[in-house]
């Protein structure tokens, strides 16, 4: 096996994204990008193409000076030989299959402190690759945004922060204490000497020196854009003839997302206007989507409600993808919607009731009773299930432990969920809240509420038949905005016509209102 | 005699494929439980699966009882639930509290209108937004609950809307696995396999001393009316809805 390293050899300016790379995969199909600055290429078969090694690297030479890129090029039968002289050398260095050893072994030690930056990509291309199949063969799909940094092997230099660095630096200090200052030195030793006085990052120190790689190259394969551009030869002005168009990109689109067994989790409209403005949306979808139908849907619904202002000259369609979805559906379980159901669903009624208006509910972590909050609807798979009832496990536990101390921490829900058909439990009340609260004036006697009027001319002042409290409650009183603050007394408040309803009374200001009514 | 005549009458409509026609031969209707146990009771195990059913009753009855329960009953068997709130009254905290899964509830929220102040038109506007949505959600499929709260809405707003509404509603949920419920101050409508739970209750309170009351819930009444008849539930009263209805 042949193996290329390409580096980058400019401090300044910094190597253009991705440039290297394609200079790389113009020569060979099997690439490995480490960061933006170094390549590591398998160029094994171009002996039978382009000749010896010496005429391949003269090609490699000729492509990053077409490209404008100052590089360095080493050839060598490893991964970690090429690698190596490509970092200790400038310009070409040529080696033969088998004489790794033996180009390594004039460098001194401190070259080989390059290895921590190839470590650190080739386990990063490991766990990438790992993470690849466990998305795939994982049964419950949600969006996964892709990263330019993949699975936390993240390209960078190595700096003298980094464990392994100062791991391998140490070693070689240690080395060239005793008296190994040459890598031919150090490969000269006996392995398992080394392991005892040194540990596995000698041994690691070691098979660098000899030239030997721990783990083989694994190619990753170019990364594939998912875009539609169409130029149209006359404006659009509307929806309905914008659809047509869409449908042919969203058709070709998802043939391609077919192909490559992918699915879009995002969709980054871009329509440029006769105006000469951009107007751009992006849908985030719930779940890995390639059918045609429903992302034409869910852009145009999209764009129902965000028109745009002007007549329509080019539409790009630009796809974020994951891949694609294996799901294994449960014979016995109730089928959930689909995600694309969820997805033309979720836009339609977002079309109809506004941004922000549906979504799975959300309790936040503060005891303001008000709050609430809103989060993406994402069903679960079918077939995955709640751990049966929780609620009544809760309850009999918290019953025995009422019995044993006397005070009862159980919730009334649970209380009336546990009661037969033949018993007479209350069921519990639940506040139904007003989002907006109504003010009320309340007349106190004794320090409870006694008569409470509504500010409406039809509603007259209503005796209280029975309440509790007060409750209460207050916080953020730490914040600036003093909108957020709150400090109020609960009462619960039967009325004389049996309604109950939760009043509050703000402390600051004496002012009551009504949160809302129990049901 | 009679009966000769009945088993020939029935081989008739079987041949002609109208045998679903017979009341005794159609398949038993399946049911998802309330959680409510003493309803459970009374609905013979629950709401009808494929119907238009409704909740009715006024405030303070233990209409969101019954609510929330079903909706904790469908999430904790791993369904997934919708709940159309025309009005944005629902109270994430009391649902999580009553042992619904939040995470398996769509919630579409109306406009938070306050009724007694709305400007004319706003509140019949939310209705019509609340049935379209509901609508929608139902065509979808794959929900266990569509649930549309439609409380706290003036009967005039209710009334206004073309009576067709709710039969079409229960055309879309008929062939479904689904139950869709209505909830309402008064009756509104409900398919010919649904039910409509008439609620009514008073408030129980707990504690003699005035520091240590507090509100224990409601002890509620019922009325289920069917197409095939009235049950009452405990302790039920003959009311105001025995006309209305």
């Amino acid at each position: 096996m042949l193996i290329a390293c390409l580096v980058y050899d400019a401090a300044d300016p910094p190597a253009p994204h991705g440039a290297i790379e394609q200079v790389a995969r113009a020569v060979s199909p099997r690439v490995t990008p480490c960061g933006r600055a170094a390549v590591v290429c398998d160029v094994s078969g171009l002996g039978r193409v382009c000749g010896p090694p010496a005429v391949v690297a003269r090609e490699v030479l000729a492509q990053a000076a077409a490209a404008g890129l100052p590089v360095r090029l080493a050839l060598a039968g490893t991964m970690t030989t090429a690698w190596v002289l490509a970092h200790a050398r400038a310009g070409l260095t040529l080696g033969a299959v088998g004489t790794d050893a033996a180009m390594l072994a004039p460098l001194p030690l401190t070259h080989l402190l390059a290895i921590t930056e190839l470590d650190r990509h080739v386990a990063g291309v490991r766990r990438h690759t790992e993470a690849a199949v466990a998305i795939r063969t994982a049964a419950d799909h949600r969006p996964v945004r892709r990263s330019s940094k993949s699975g936390g092997g993240s390209p960078g230099t190595s700096t003298p922060g980094d464990a392994s660095f100062r791991s391998y630096r140490d070693r070689l200090a240690t080395l060239e204490r005793w008296g190994i200052d040459t890598c031919g030195a150090l490969a000269a030793l006996s392995r398992a000497d080394v392991r005892a006085r040194l540990g596995a990052s000698g041994v690691r120190l070691h098979q660098a020196a000899c030239g030997e790689d721990v783990v083989p190259l694994v190619p990753i394969a170019q990364a594939r854009e998912f875009v539609d551009r169409i130029e149209l030869e006359w404006p659009i002005e509307g929806l309905e003839p914008l659809s047509f168009v869409l449908a042919r990109q969203c058709d070709r689109l998802a043939r391609h997302l077919e192909q490559a067994d992918r699915g879009a989790v995002a969709i980054r409209t871009t329509l440029t206007l006769t105006t000469r403005a951009h107007h751009v949306r992006t849908l985030a979808l719930p779940a890995p989507i390639r059918d045609a139908k429903v992302l034409r849907t869910l852009i145009l619904l999209d764009l129902e409600s965000h028109p745009p202002d002007a007549g329509i000259d080019v539409v790009d369609l630009q796809l974020d993808v994951v891949p694609g979805r294996i799901v294994q559906g449960s014979l016995l379980a109730r089928a959930t919607p689909s995600p694309e159901r969820v997805s033309t669903l979720l836009a339609r009624l977002t079309a109809l009731c506004g941004e922000g208006r549906v979504g799975s509910p959300v309790v936040l972590d503060t005891h303001d009773g008000r709050a609430c909050g809103l989060a993406p609807f994402l069903p679960p798979s079918s077939g995955s299930t709640v751990t049966e009832p929780i609620l009544a496990a809760e309850a009999r536990e918290a019953m025995q432990s009422a019995a044993m101390t006397g005070f009862s921490t159980v919730t009334e829900p649970i209380l009336a969920a546990e009661a037969g058909p033949g018993e007479r439990a209350p069921v519990p009340a639940h506040l139904r809240r007003w989002r907006r609260p109504r003010p009320v004036q309340v007349e106190v006697a004794r320090g409870r509420p006694a008569q409470v009027a509504w500010f409406t001319p039809h509603d007259r002042a209503m005796a209280v038949r029975a309440c509790a409290g007060p409750w209460r409650t207050s916080g953020a009183w730490w914040d600036t905005d003093a909108a957020a603050t709150w400090d109020r007394d609960e009462w619960d408040v039967e009325l004389a016509d049996g309604l109950v309803y939760r009043l509050a009374r703000h402390r600051g200001t004496g002012a009551w209102e009504a949160e809302g009514v129990f049901d | 005699m009679a009966s000769a005549a009945v088993r020939s009458l029935e081989t008739l409509l079987q041949t002609r494929n109208l045998g679903s026609a017979l009341p005794a031969m159609a398949a038993p209707p399946r049911r998802l439980a309330t959680g409510w146990l003493a309803v459970d009771h009374r609905l013979g195990g629950g709401w009808s699966l494929g119907a238009l059913s409704e909740v009715v009753g006024a405030s303070s009855s233990g209409r969101t009882h019954l609510l929330l329960a079903t909706l904790a009953q469908a999430t904790r068997q791993g369904q997934v639930v919708a709940l159309v709130d025309a009005l944005d009254r629902f109270d994430p905290a009391t649902a999580a509290a009553a042992g619904v899964c939040l995470d398996r509830v769509l919630w579409v929220r109306g406009a938070p209108v306050m009724v007694e102040q709305a400007r004319p038109g706003v509140i019949e506007q939310a209705v019509k937004q609340a049935v379209r949505a509901g609508d929608q959600i139902l065509r979808a499929g794959g929900f266990a609950v569509v649930a549309l709260d439609l409380r706290d809405i003036p009967a005039r707003c209710l009334q206004a809307l073309p009576s067709i509404t709710w039969l079409r509603l229960a055309q879309v949920v008929e062939p479904q696995d689904t139950v869709a419920l209505l909830l309402a101050d008064a009756p509104v409508g409900r398919s010919a396999r649904g039910v409509s739970v008439l609620l009514e209750g008073r408030a129980v309170w707990q504690g003699d001393q005035v520091q240590s009351r507090r509100l224990a819930g409601f002890q509620p009444s019922w009325v289920v009316r069917s197409a095939t008849g009235v049950t009452t539930g405990e302790a039920s009263r003959r009311t105001a809805w025995e006309g209305a209805c």
